[in-house]
């Protein structure tokens, strides 16, 4: 259960709050996240501040690549539930680069279990500028 | 000069019963203030980002925490689910501070409660939030 997909390898978390929620797998620009009884609610579905958390990994990840490894800081975040998603499911996404200009970064992304959306997110980020 | 608290305040109730909420808690509940709904947490390492500042995740997660417990609250019902949620990172959380949330419903209808809230520590506020949840 705890397995990553195949072809897919464990990214390393540095924030002590993603690797307490993690690990997330990554193949190519595709994200994986197994969930796990601790990450659900008391009805077994997975919590929502899990998803937002996940989210926030992987988009900003993409974010991350995308601009050469700057950094880069959360503005606003926008998600949609569209349906629950349950213990031992895998959950998919490939964050896309909405546009991009000299300070901002516009990411959206669908989560998906078994090809279906559980997820939908729009994030804005501020680049920081690099050292 | 940083004026914030640096402990829970009175009459704070533990809410994390289990699952995920224990997970990333502790969270929590503050006593009523009118209808104004009121929660805190206090930023451990384990909340923290590599940037030293409380990671987003985790101010998103104890927003939907609030809010669906107002939802329920305010409503009476058995359950709810998160719909929508809407965030504005306004500023950075620190280890060690104590972030407070102020929840107010907008409206509620027979399925539906439109909730807005505020997350801050001290004067300094951190996140604005807004959101919708199914309730039954």
């Amino acid at each position: 259960m705890s397995g990553a997909p195949e072809g897919f390898s464990e990214i390393k978390l540095i924030d002590p709050f993603e690797i307490h929620t993690g690990p997330v797998w990554r193949k190519d620009g595709t994200y994986a996240f197994r969930v796990t009884e601790h990450h659900c609610n008391m009805r077994g579905v997975v919590h929502g501040g899990m998803l937002m958390t996940l989210a926030d990994m992987t988009l900003g990840g993409a974010v991350w690549d995308a601009t050469d490894r700057e950094p880069s800081v959360t503005l606003n975040m926008q998600t949609q539930f569209l349906k629950p998603a349950r213990e031992g499911d895998l959950i998919e996404v490939t964050p896309e680069l909405t546009r991009r200009t000299r300070g901002f970064v516009f990411m959206r992304g669908d989560f998906k279990v078994n090809g279906e959306t559980v997820m939908t997110v729009q994030s804005v980020w501020k680049l920081l500028g690099k050292e | 000069m940083d004026t914030a608290p640096n402990r829970l305040p009175e009459g704070a109730e533990d809410i994390s019963t289990g699952g995920f909420n224990r997970f990333a808690g502790p969270f929590y509940r503050l006593p009523d203030e009118g209808a104004v709904r009121r929660f805190a947490f206090a930023a451990l390492e384990k909340h923290m980002n590599g940037a030293g500042t409380v990671h987003g995740g985790l101010l998103m997660t104890f927003a939907d925490i609030a809010m669906s417990r107002t939802s329920r609250l305010a409503s009476g019902a058995k359950s709810c689910s998160t719909v929508s949620l809407n965030c504005d990172f306004v500023g950075p959380g620190r280890l060690g501070d104590i972030v407070e949330i102020r929840v107010s419903v907008s409206r509620q209808t027979r399925t539906l409660v439109f909730l807005t809230a505020i997350v801050f520590c001290g004067e300094r506020v951190l996140m604005n939030a807004s959101g919708l949840w199914r309730i039954a």
